[in-house]
């Protein structure tokens, strides 16, 4: 097996907090970290930096033990690139000086990120002068021009310009030798990007994947919420499932023991009287919110089970759905998938 | 908004209080003979030797004061807020209380200067490298407070930044902190210089009143008081317009706003 660019296992404190991850990155990997805010997120990004120092544990970075919870190499001592979420970027210089600002930046690799990320008219003019689209380029092609083994991005698109953005992860995508360690809000950012997804919530990884597998497969509500999906916790008899709260969900294929429950909300058809005929799983809701998605509206409802339906604005004029009104939520049993929790 | 009339009336009457002196000493300016004033040998050479004095407090406070006013902001260093308040004694300790003390200090008998004279030859009292060494220590305070202050006003993340993009601590010195911290390193300097030019307690505790060697402008001022009036006029005019002359570049550091 070829050295890994980042090998970590370790825990750091800060502030009473705790971050504890194992992860491992192949060379040319990318991996999105995904969490809620305050996850630690952050500060698993200031770790590899060397900005934060593991308590207890190792972190090597391209085969070198950088950080052994003893002896710390200092950030300068490591082949990294850092793409902070606000940007820092060194206003007093020009957009070349920061872009080739690295000791380990070559004139050429300078250029080439110049032009690859369409900075080519604002080289010689001060990144003062930049906008925030802009400002972000240039914070990731510096990081780029570094030459690092394990890149480091921080939100790299959150509040961004369409072109920036596209500009970014073509360049991302472009260059594929550092391993890139990405934390973003956006799971689709996370789906375009990363060859696999980890789930940091609470300081620990809950869940890793792929994108396909964490959409198919969610471990949390979190991990659920990133596709938009309705996910209880329930314990499964044969095809009927029993959540904390007694209520009972009809599922397609037989389970036991404690399983996670996952409803497509897109699957929550809803009815103004109680439905007849095939659909197994039937519970009266209260309509709690409403929130367009797309062409789609979500429609938040407080029942037995609390759930999302997704349906057309037109289902919304037609069911008369506001807050406060009083629905019949039906989903297929064929519709509802378990896995062993 | 408007003010109630007694604080208006109060406002006003502080205000008199600090400009009547200034105007007391344009209305009293000889302005006709001012340029015969200051040509005269004795003027020009305490002028001459104040520049001098001052220019080289200046430069070692530039060399000392930035290092000192770095760690004091970043080094994380035991007993720092006493160690500031050590830094800041020299502005409010009196001058002449602060030339005794130099004189304990560096005097030829004194604490170290025993061995300067011992060792190197080295007389600092009653000599002008006295007089630098007096202006020197009651102006460093105000660089070191003005830069300082800078340091600590920012964070040092863009320091973060470039370390992590390979730059050794010394590299991050010489182009991010410095550079961006050159504003502050000039009104600190001007605000110093101005301080040392016009020091006069420490200097005549500690380097004397000899002429051309320690008297500087505000001894030769004060001497002339008794004098000749007209000359210590003068020099109070080349004094009060140096003064404005550091205060009008700066104006935009300590008078915000409109």
């Amino acid at each position: 097996m070829t050295t890994p660019a980042l090998a970590l296992a370790g825990a750091t404190r800060r502030n009473g907090f705790i971050l504890e991850v194992a992860l491992t990155m192949a060379v040319g990997e990318t991996i999105a970290i995904l969490g809620p805010n305050g996850a630690g997120k952050t500060t698993l990004l200031r770790l590899v930096a060397g900005l934060e120092r593991l308590e207890s544990g190792s972190l090597r970075l391209a085969g070198r033990t950088v950080d052994d919870g003893v002896s710390v190499a200092a950030p300068h001592r490591r082949p990294i690139g850092w793409v902070p979420q606000d940007r820092l970027v060194f206003d007093h210089l020009t957009v070349a000086a920061n872009v080739g600002f690295s000791p380990r930046a070559t004139p050429e690799r300078t250029a080439a990120l110049i032009d690859a990320l369409d900075l080519t008219g604002l080289a010689d003019r001060p990144v003062g002068e930049c906008s925030g689209g802009q400002a972000q380029r240039v914070a990731v092609a510096r990081a780029l021009a570094a030459d690092p083994a394990v890149l480091l991005l921080d939100e790299p698109s959150a509040a961004l310009d369409v072109e920036s953005r596209h500009l970014i992860h073509r360049a991302l995508v472009a260059d594929t030798k550092p391993a890139t360690l990405l934390v973003t809000h956006d799971p689709v950012e996370a789906a375009t990007l990363a060859d696999r997804i980890v789930i940091i919530e609470d300081g620990r990884v809950t869940q890793e994947g792929t994108p396909v597998e964490i959409r198919v497969r969610p471990d949390t509500r979190y991990a659920a919420s990133l596709a938009g999906l309705n996910f209880v916790d329930a314990h499964a008899r044969g095809t009927m499932a029993t959540t904390a709260a007694g209520t009972g969900v009809v599922l397609a294929e037989p389970a036991a023991g404690p399983v996670h429950v996952v409803i497509p909300p897109s699957a929550v058809a809803l009815h103004t009287t109680r439905p007849e005929g095939s659909p197994r799983n039937v519970w009266q809701a209260t309509v709690t919110e409403l929130r367009p998605a797309f062409d789609r509206v979500r429609v938040a409802l407080d029942g037995p089970l609390p759930l999302v339906a997704e349906v057309t604005p037109d289902a919304v004029d037609r069911l008369g759905l506001r807050p406060g009104r009083s629905v019949w939520a039906a989903v297929k049993a064929t519709e509802v998938t378990a896995h062993a929790a | 908004m408007t003010a109630p009339r007694t604080v208006l009336a109060a406002a006003g009457l502080a205000f008199a209080f600090l400009a009547l002196p200034v105007v007391g000493l344009l209305q009293r300016a000889p302005w006709t003979s001012l340029g015969e004033l200051l040509g005269r040998p004795a003027v020009a050479e305490a002028l001459m030797l104040s520049l001098l004095v001052s220019v080289l407090a200046a430069g070692v406070i530039l060399v000392l004061g930035t290092p000192l006013a770095w760690v004091l902001a970043r080094v994380d260093i035991p007993g720092r807020r006493l160690l500031r308040a050590l830094v800041v004694l020299p502005m409010v300790l009196p001058p002449v209380v602060g030339g005794t003390a130099l004189l304990f200090a560096l005097g030829r008998r004194g604490l170290v200067g025993q061995w300067l004279d011992a060792w190197f030859g080295l007389i600092l009292p009653f000599t002008t490298a006295g007089a630098v060494v007096a202006a020197t220590f009651v102006a460093l305070p105000f660089y070191v407070v003005a830069v300082e202050g800078a340091l600590r006003l920012g964070d040092d993340h863009l320091e973060q930044m470039a370390g992590t993009l390979g730059a050794r601590p010394l590299t991050v010195l010489r182009r991010i902190t410095l550079p961006r911290l050159l504003p502050a390193i000039g009104a600190g300097l001007a605000l110093a210089w101005a301080r040392a030019l016009g020091e006069f307690g420490a200097t005549i505790t500690f380097a004397g009143n000899l002429p051309g060697r320690t008297q500087t402008l505000p001894l030769a001022t004060f001497l002339a008081l008794e004098t000749d009036p007209e000359a210590a006029l003068a020099l109070s005019l080349v004094m009060l317009a140096i003064s404005l002359a550091v205060l009008v570049p700066l104006r935009d550091r300590w008078l915000p706003g409109r």
